[in-house]
């Protein structure tokens, strides 16, 4: 089994919330969590799966966790790796960066040799401007608990089950 | 985020990562401080703190070069101005507000950082009113063809005001070289970006501007603003169009030490930002990332509280403001006219109208300077020479780049004349304030603004520029284009003032005004413009001197003080009147209402014991009122009688002639408000 990491701050609630969501649904599916507050090159690297947790800051910005890190994430050779972000955002007070630390995230991942998993669909979202958005499709899982709340059981079981199969 | 990635903390080397973090905490340090100034009543009362702005203030600095740029702080642009090369001590000087501060001897209010000799300059308390300045010195860069840009610094609410779309709109219409900086931290005081714009990204509501290119970036990150303000500053010189960068911020504290957040910011949100601390930020990754260790970064905190520490020492040992300064600086020198010293000449040829001496007088003097401009709405398309033509066959003289249109946009058109004298003291600048003067009003903010520049800024910056407005009635124009102005205008100090009957004094006076620092506002009577009651022969080098009034007639028995399009009324009503009576009236021309005459007229009122002043602005509050109040202070023992006023009564000038005759004076009113006071 490949080793799989969830990565998120465990001082945040809504995603936090999430993490916990999206780690049940995985079942017994092995996962090691991990605090992104406290993250460092050395336990990031030994997983094969990655799973990150990235709400957006202020008008579209990466959290300060996050963003301390990308400095050494732009130096990592991440071929061979499979990573999946979610993330939280707020389409009706927000709609301009809508989840746009996905899309950041999503774009570094890439450029280092990363492939993605766990796309979604854009439907069922009303918003103006997302960096998370490519070629149509959402590059992770898109959570909105101020006016989707209902969505997000389905959402994040949905997701999973997309990234089991992909993280064979 | 820029797109840029010259900066990173991996690649830029040490020394320059150790400069930005001594000047980071430096200015934190000062910030910090500031508050103790108040609470010792030291000084210091306003202070709006910087905290949460640190990443992109460092970087306008540290973008700025002093020999090529000019950069318009805002009043919460304490790093940006210290990061820019200003030392600890002139922010505490300007804090203080001692004598020796660099901004503005204490003069303006605290917090407002500036260094005029490095062309940091010394800006309004009005939000975002320097975007105009910028635009105008922009437009001196590209002329001049120097390889530099404008800085204008300011707050995501200034946005708000129309003015600021003004100065955007007209970079990008001249392509000119300006960076526009939104620090946008959220909040106007206490309003919320939300009740100021729709947009959040409020520099996106300008994406529809052509010749601008926008980014977007994170304030409190000091590389990804070093790097947005260094693309800014390259793609502005590379392409020569402005650029907007909107900066994302935080701010930790309250808007000013009169602001108190917790009113409108809960708990959540006030940790929210503090969490996001740039300093301390920028001080994890200069650990996090092995180049500076924790040892080594005390050892600098150490070095910045010694600078502190001295310079706080210095500072309050500087000499506070002398009050007799008081009148030092409220209008620069104007040109000496010693050829004509009384502005008097007795030349003897062909008549010349009052519209075609000034344009001849502009047309003279462009030729006599090079660095002279001007522009105004209508001022030049094909054979249209401004609205009353006085400004015809410049521009096919002197080119499209000395004479121009304006949009219609009158603050735009006063607020880059004001700018563009920034660049240097041989340019001089004549406007079209409006197309007639009751137009004015939308540019009064950028006359106020202009009105203290040079005492505000202790004397090292006044505007250089003229001020042209086709004034007053007896067209049949009504509201917007027969009202007289001059009253409420010379209310505010620091601009001279002059009305002209005639077309010798027009000529002699632009000629002055044009040649002389500072401000002068030359109100034009546009019912005299292509009168040949007001047309007058005179020689081509004529000159007046401010302050210099002219007797139309002597007389000894009733003295009149007159301006503008009354004085032929009043010259007239004085000879029929000699002509009826044995008695002889002295019509003064005022000319000049600021400075005014006193020595003229006081000598007269000596001699006739009589005065009528005659005006067609409103008697109430008219600048009649400020000429009676000055004889009752010093003529009243020379007075016989009453000073008397003929003028429009209180009310607006009515477009139907009928109106308009009941309301402004004509010389029978004057003539019979004349008889009365010798009659008294």
């Amino acid at each position: 089994m490949k080793k799989t990491a969830l990565i998120y701050s465990f001082n945040t609630i809504n995603t936090a919330k999430a993490a916990k969501m999206i780690h049940e649904a995985f079942g017994d599916f092995p996962i090691d969590e991990i605090n992104a507050e406290t993250l460092t090159k050395d336990s990031f690297v030994p997983y094969e799966n990655l799973i990150l947790g990235v709400p957006t800051w202020f008008d579209g910005e990466l959290p300060n966790y996050w963003d301390e890190f990308v400095p050494e994430l732009e130096e990592m050779d991440l071929t061979g790796k499979k990573a999946a972000i979610f993330g939280l955002g707020d389409q009706k007070e927000y709609p301009e960066n809508f989840c746009d630390g996905v899309g950041i995230m999503a774009k570094i991942l890439i450029e280092r040799g990363a492939e993605l998993a766990g796309e979604t669909q854009s439907e069922e979202y009303a918003y103006i401007h997302s960096l998370a958005l490519y070629k149509g499709r959402f590059y992770g899982l898109l959570l909105d608990e101020e006016n989707q709340s209902s969505l997000s059981n389905d959402r994040i079981k949905d997701w999973v089950k997309e990234l089991k199969k992909a993280f064979i | 985020m820029s797109i840029s990635k010259t900066y990173s903390i991996k690649s830029t080397d040490k020394e320059t990562l150790r400069k930005w973090y001594y000047l980071m905490r430096l200015g934190r340090s000062l910030d910090d401080k500031a508050p103790n100034y108040l609470k010792q009543a030291i000084g210091w009362s306003y202070h709006a703190p910087y905290a949460g702005h640190d990443g992109i203030q460092l970087a306008i600095g540290q973008i700025f070069d002093r020999k090529t740029d000019h950069l318009f702080p805002y009043y919460r642009d304490m790093l940006t101005t210290l990061s820019a090369g200003l030392t600890a001590e002139e922010i505490i000087l300007n804090g203080i507000s001692k004598a020796t501060d660099v901004a503005s001897g204490g003069r303006h209010m605290s917090n407002h950082f500036a260094k005029p000799e490095w062309n940091i300059h010394n800006v309004s308390s009005a939000t975002g009113n320097h975007t105009l300045h910028a635009v105008g010195v922009a437009r001196a860069i590209k002329y001049y063809e120097q390889r530099g840009v404008a800085i204008s610094s300011q707050g995501e609410s200034s946005v708000s005001e129309g003015y600021v779309y003004e100065a955007i709109n007209g970079a990008s219409n001249e392509k000119l070289p300006v960076i526009f900086v939104i620090q946008d931290n959220g909040y106007g005081i206490s309003v919320p970006k939300r009740d100021q714009t729709a947009n959040r990204k409020v520099a996106n509501n300008f994406s529809g501007f052509k010749n601008l290119y926008i980014i977007h970036c994170n304030g409190k990150d000091v590389f990804d603003s070093m790097n947005a303000m260094r693309e800014a500053k390259d793609y502005v010189l590379e392409n020569g169009i402005p650029v907007i960068v909107q900066a994302n911020c935080v701010r930790i504290h309250s808007h000013s030490n009169s602001d108190r957040h917790e009113l409108y910011r809960d708990d959540a949100e006030l940790n929210y930002v503090a969490e996001y601390d740039p300093l301390a930020k920028y001080s994890r990754m200069l650990i996090r990332y092995e180049r500076f260790t924790e040892d080594e970064l005390q050892r600098i905190d150490e070095q910045v509280n010694e600078e502190v520490k001295q310079a706080h020492k210095q500072a309050m040992k500087a000499p506070d403001p002398d009050p007799e300064s008081i009148s030092k600086f409220v209008y620069p020198e104007p040109y000496a006219a010693l050829k004509y010293p009384e502005g008097i000449h007795h030349h003897e040829g062909e008549k010349i109208k009052l519209a075609q001496a000034i344009n001849e007088t502009l047309k003279a003097e462009f030729r006599y300077n090079p660095d002279t401009f001007i522009w105004g709405q209508d001022m030049a398309h094909k054979d249209k020479g401004g609205v009353f033509n006085v400004t015809k066959g410049m521009q096919q003289e002197f080119g499209p780049k000395r004479v121009f249109n304006a949009p219609i946009a009158e603050d735009y058109i006063l607020g880059t004349a004001n700018g563009m004298s920034r660049f240097n003291e041989n340019i001089r600048i004549v406007v079209e304030g409006a197309e007639f003067a009751d137009y004015f009003w939308p540019a009064m903010e950028q006359y106020v603004e202009s009105s203290h520049d040079y005492w505000r800024s202790n004397g090292q910056f006044s505007p250089n520029v003229v001020i042209r407005l086709a004034s007053g009635g007896y067209i049949g124009g009504g509201l917007y284009h027969s009202q007289s102005i001059e009253g409420v205008l010379s209310a505010l100090p620091g601009v001279r003032i002059v009305y002209p009957s005639y077309a010798d004094d027009a000529a002699g006076l632009l000629r002055t005004a044009i040649r002389s620092k500072g401000i002068t506002l030359i109100m034009e009577p546009k019912a005299l413009y292509n009168s040949p009651l007001a047309a007058a022969s005179f020689p081509e080098d004529f000159e007046v001197p401010f302050g210099k009034a002219r007797i139309r007639c002597t007389g000894d028995d009733l003295t009149i003080l007159t301006y503008g399009n009354t004085t032929q009324m009043c010259v007239e009503a004085a000879d029929l009147i000699s002509k009826e009576r044995k008695v002889s009236i002295e019509v003064i021309d005022l000319r000049s209402l600021i400075p005014m005459d006193k020595e003229t007229i006081l000598n007269s009122v000596k001699k006739t014991g009589k005065v009528l002043i005659v005006h067609e602005d409103n008697v109430f509050s008219g600048y009649g009122a400020e000429l009676s109040a000055m004889l009752m202070e010093e003529a009243f023992e020379n007075l016989d009688g009453p000073i008397k006023r003929v003028g429009a009564p209180f009310s607006p000038v009515g477009f139907n002639r009928i109106l308009e005759k009941a309301i402004l004076p004509n010389m029978d009113k004057i003539k019979n408000a004349a008889l009365n006071l010798l009659d008294y």
